[in-house]
Formats: C-alpha cells, structure tokens, sequence
C-alpha cells in the first residue's frame, strides 16, 4: 500500500496508544508517481523485459535438457550411474556463493557477463540438476511397457520418448513454472553476473537503496512490480503444482 | 505370415554374466502355427519374446523371420504386433486412437485407417467403446483393445506376453477361446508366452516347456502331458501334479521287480523290457493322479500308507498319501470318508507310468 502513497504520507504512524488514529494508514491520496518514476526514470520496463527473459529462457533450456538427461537417467543402466546422479545433485549441495569467483571468471573470460544469454546460462547451472531430478522421478512413473508398446508399434527410440511426453506433461509444466521462480527470485547471479547490460528486477531494486537516501515508494512499487506477474502464473498453475510434484510419489 | 526360427540364441543380462538367461535355444515355428512358452517365472521366456520382438538385445545365435535375420532391426522394422501382459494402452488417448496408432505411425491413409479400427472393433466387440479412454474400462476390455491394437495392422507375427494373466478367472476361460478362435480365423504365427499350464495345452498347437533358460521340450500339448521329457516336465505340467516314486529294480528273478520301500510294484511287459535294457538300479516311477486308487480296505498287491491331506477340487477329491518319506498323490471320489492321519491302502494302474533316470531326470521310453 506504501508503494501508492505520498513519500510523506507513508511514513505517518499514530501517536503511541491511539487505536482510533490506525484510520489515518487507509486516509491518504492514491498516487502513482512511484510507478511512473520507475519506469521513466530507472529503465524498469528493460529490467522486466530481462527478468521474464532470463527466467523464461533459462526454464526452457533447463527443461529441454533436463528431460532428456532425465530421461535417460530413468530408463538406461550403464556403469557409474550412481555417481553420476550424486555428483548431478551435489552441484546443488554446495552455496552458491562458494562458486561465485570462478564462475564470475569465467563468464567473463567467454565474454558472457552482463548478457541475458549468460545469465540465463547462470540460471540453468542450478535449475538443471534440480530439473534433472525431479524430472526423473516423473519418467519413472511412465510404464516402459508404454513405450516397448509404442515401439512395437512401429516407432524409433525418439518416438517412444516423445510419445509418453502428454504422460508427464503436467510434471514438466509444473516445473517450468518452478524454474521461472527460481530464476525470478534470483539476485546473486542476477547481481554477479547480470548487471550491467542484463539487469533484472531484484538486482534493480537494490540499486534504488543509495548513501545519500533509500527511496521507500520506489523500492515498495518495485516490490509489487517484482511479484504481481508470479501470482497469476501461481494461480494458473496451483492444480498442476500439486498433480505434477506428487506424481510419481504413489503407485498407482 | 512367416515361419520364426531361433538358432542357438542365447541371452545374458549385464551384471549377471556368468549366468545365461536363455542358453542354447532352438525352436523352430511354422507358419500359422500357434506355439506357447511355458515355464515358471525367470524361466527365460519373457527373455526369449522381448529378443523375438527387438526389445532385447541378442546375445548369440540369429533369430529369423522366414529368411531374414532380424538380430539387428529395431521392433518398428519387424513387422511384429505383442500384446502385454499389462496391456500398455496409451492412457491419453481414446482406444479409437490406441487402435488406430499402428497405422497412423505406419503413414496409412485415414479412410482405410477408419475401415480397419472398425472392422477390427467389430470382431472383438468392443465398437461401442471406441471414443472412450482406457481407465473407463474394465480388465477384459482394456485387454480387448490391446489385441485390436495387434490385429489391426496384420503383422507377419503375433506375441502374446501373458495376456490374460490379469483377469478373472472366470474372463480368462472366455478369451483363451476367443484368443484361440481369433488365431485360427487370422492365421498368423502366433508366440504365446505364459506360466499357466491350462492357457498353454488347451491353446497352442505345440508348446515349448523351458526350465532355468534351457528348452526341456517341444511338442504338441498331448504330448508333452503323456510323454514328459524329463521329471521336471512331468511334475510341472499337469494339475494335480505327478507323483514321483523312488524305485529300486530288483534284477534277480524273471521277470525283474521294481520294488517301491521293499514292495512290488505290478508293470506292464513293454516296461519290464525298458527297465531290463537300461542298465540302471533305481529310476524314478512317475504317476498321474488319476492312475492311483486309493482305498480304506487292502487290493490286491496294495501298499499301506496314511492320508496326509485332502483336497477339495469340485467333482473329485485330491488325497496325498504318505508312504515312508513319499507323498503320493490320488484322485478320489468326494464320498471318500477317510480323515487326515487315517491309514489307508494305494493300488498304482500297471500301464500308465512314466519311468525316469533319477539321477539325470530323463524319461526312458
């Protein structure tokens, strides 16, 4: 609500003990300059374009390849399969912060930091392995009888696989969107390897905090900016969350 | 149509390869021939039907079909259709689409995509069901259209992976004849795996009993029940089981004794003579239920035991008796008053008997 008040306004509290006063938060002349201000003054439209890209790119690239490792991880047996698992995982067990320098380094070395393919590259490197393991457990949940049925009846190897997609597509669905709130909920690499020409909204918002002052209504109507387009998409997907991240978890 | 031969195909699982899964195995099925696999879980036989569909990789020997090798083609390429055991229906689609997935994937045109879903619908009745998905339907159905998905697009050969193991059994009584009757009418080499031994003898032509990844025996279903290969074939098929006598061969007198614990037991000539060129001192004296009379009151020539269990089978009454160490089993009358622990008197029929080596388990015939 601070984000539509007066600079002023926003900071008005009753005296202490006067429960009749509390009216005086709701009392108050909407305004909007907040939200005008952010887009005309700090470039918010840019940073919005580079979150919904960023996180929509890195969910996509995330998914696609970690079906297919999934995929494969589900229904092949080779040597070392195990370890492979662990150490997929156990890129996800270390902190972030611990592989910042390096990655930072190498990002730059390849020319990659502060570009929205290298922050999506950024994204993917811990939506991966978590796409990688979920995704797993959804295959697993396909009959393979399915897929020997659909060979048999007269599919290739890839065919097979494409088939059972409509089986685990509420699966994927639902961590696409899980993907796209990771990355949008990202600042670390956001910060690290995005600022500068790919800076998206939490790494913006804390621009707005600044030695001389700290810009209250900005950084509220950033904060709405920030959450208002993940709470539809939460909606939309609320069913499929549900089905998709407990399938797999009961035997039919 | 096409005749399959399987030349010494053997199979080994990685993680388990000092133990074949299959070894050695050579069947050869004629054209239009139904033949049933038959043996007990991890006998090889699944092993055997995913290699014959490309599933499974082979690990020696060819399979043919007609006179191409097909080690190497992928299932698509096969010209095969396998119904499974859990039938595999794609959930997704209505059974029209599951149906009609063969052809489309086979680039069929639609019109006669439509004349073949419906014709095959037609045949095993399920038309009424074809806009719906599979799980509004019931066991025998989903099995219905897992056959229509089979038939539909005319394969060279058809597997059967234990079909109707899933189903009641009142259901599987129906579709073993239907299943029969649908073979015969399309005529198309038909493999048919099972562990059932009812589904194999009423259903195939000629029925291969396998046994730990080794073939024991290929021939038709009367035989195979009348002249087991071995003691193994013979206590696996037929229900109620074989009975297996120990026995020595007394070669003394003329003619020879064949003692059962120190008794004689009465043998036809044509045995007598098998017993006396064999050369051995004790076989194996296998008889079928049927063949075995049991009474309170002592037969002629009748070995004395106890009754160790009784068994219910509808029309007729399964009694064990226990001799020494032995349990032998008899079919009887339901009036049969004798109780469990009750001593009783077992007369064996003198021509029925199969003889085996008790150390190899080879039948002698």
């Amino acid at each position: 609500m601070a984000s539509i008040k007066d600079l002023l306004a926003a900071f008005d509290t009753p005296e202490v003990g006067d429960w009749a006063g509390v009216s005086m938060f709701f009392d108050f002349q909407p305004t909007f300059t907040h939200y005008y201000s952010l887009f005309a003054e700090n470039n918010f439209g840019e940073y919005l374009v580079n979150s919904l890209l960023a996180s929509l790119g890195s969910a996509l690239v995330a998914v696609t390849l970690g079906s297919m490792a999934a995929y494969s991880l589900a229904r092949m047996e080779f040597r070392g399969k195990k370890d492979l698992l662990f150490w997929i995982i156990s890129t996800r067990m270390a902190p972030i912060v611990a592989v910042t320098v390096p990655l930072y380094a190498i990002f730059r070395s390849l020319d990659l930091v502060g570009t929205l393919p290298g922050l999506i590259l950024a994204f993917t490197t811990f939506n991966l392995p978590f796409a990688i393991w979920i995704l797993k457990g959804f295959f697993e949940s396909v009959p393979y009888a399915l897929e020997e049925a659909a060979q048999v009846d007269g599919c290739t190897r890839f065919q097979a696989f494409v088939s059972i997609i409509p089986l685990v597509a509420p699966g994927i669905g639902a961590f696409i969107v899980l993907c796209i709130l990771f990355a949008w909920n990202d600042f670390l690499f956001a910060t690290i390897i995005g600022s500068g020409g790919a800076k998206t909204l939490p790494a913006a918002t804390r621009e707005l905090v600044q030695p001389q002052n700290i810009d209250w209504g900005k950084i509220m109507a950033a904060g709405v900016i920030t959450t208002l387009p993940m709470i539809p998409l939460g909606l939309l997907v609320r069913k499929y969350l549900v089905a998709g991240l407990t399938m797999g978890a009961v035997r039919e | 149509m096409a005749e399959v031969s399987i030349n010494g195909v053997y199979k080994y699982y990685t993680g388990a390869e000092d133990k074949a899964a299959v070894k050695d195995l050579n069947l050869h099925i004629n054209d239009g021939e139904f033949v049933a696999i038959l043996g007990p879980s991890g006998c090889g036989k699944s092993s055997t039907m995913r290699m014959i569909c490309g599933l499974e990789h082979i690990s020696a020997g060819t399979i043919k079909f007609g006179d191409t090798v097909v080690n190497n083609l992928p299932p698509k390429d096969r010209d095969i259709a396998m119904v499974f055991e859990n039938y595999a229906l794609y959930p997704h689609k209505t059974v029209y689409d599951n149906i009609a997935n063969p052809l489309k994937l086979a680039k069929v045109d639609k019109q006669e995509i439509d004349t073949r879903v419906v014709a095959a619908a037609q045949l095993l009745e399920i038309e009424h069901l074809l806009d719906r998905k599979p799980q509004e339907l019931s066991g025998g159905q989903k099995q219905r259209v897992a056959i229509g998905r089979a038939i539909v697009r005319k394969p060279q050969v058809f597997l059967f992976d234990e079909p109707i193991a899933h189903l009641d059994a009142k259901l599987r009584a129906r579709m073993r004849s239907e299943l029969k009757r649908l073979q015969a009418e399309l005529g198309v080499t038909s493999l048919y795996v099972t562990h059932d031994q009812l589904e194999a003898l009423s259903m195939a032509d000629r029925v291969a009993v396998m046994h730990d990844g080794v073939l024991q025996q290929f021939d038709t279903p009367q035989t195979v029940y009348d002249k087991p290969a071995n003691a193994w074939v013979a206590t696996f098929v037929g229900e109620p089981q074989m009975s297996l006598l120990e026995c020595e061969i007394e070669r003394g007198s003329d003619p020879l004794k064949l003692l059962f614990h120190n008794h004689p037991i009465e043998v036809d000539p044509v045995i007598t003579d098998l017993l006396d060129k064999c050369g051995l001192n004790h076989v194996l004296v296998g008889f079928r239920p049927a063949n075995v009379k049991v009474d309170v009151e002592y037969m002629d020539n009748s070995i004395a035991g106890s009754v160790y269990s009784r068994q219910l089978l509808g029309g007729e009454l399964l009694i064990e008796v226990q001799v020494g160490d032995t349990i032998v089993r008899a079919n009887v009358e339901t009036e049969f008053t004798l109780k469990i622990g009750d001593p009783c008197h077992l007369k064996f029929s003198k021509s029925s008997l199969n003889i085996f080596n008790k150390d190899s388990g080879a039948a002698l015939y």
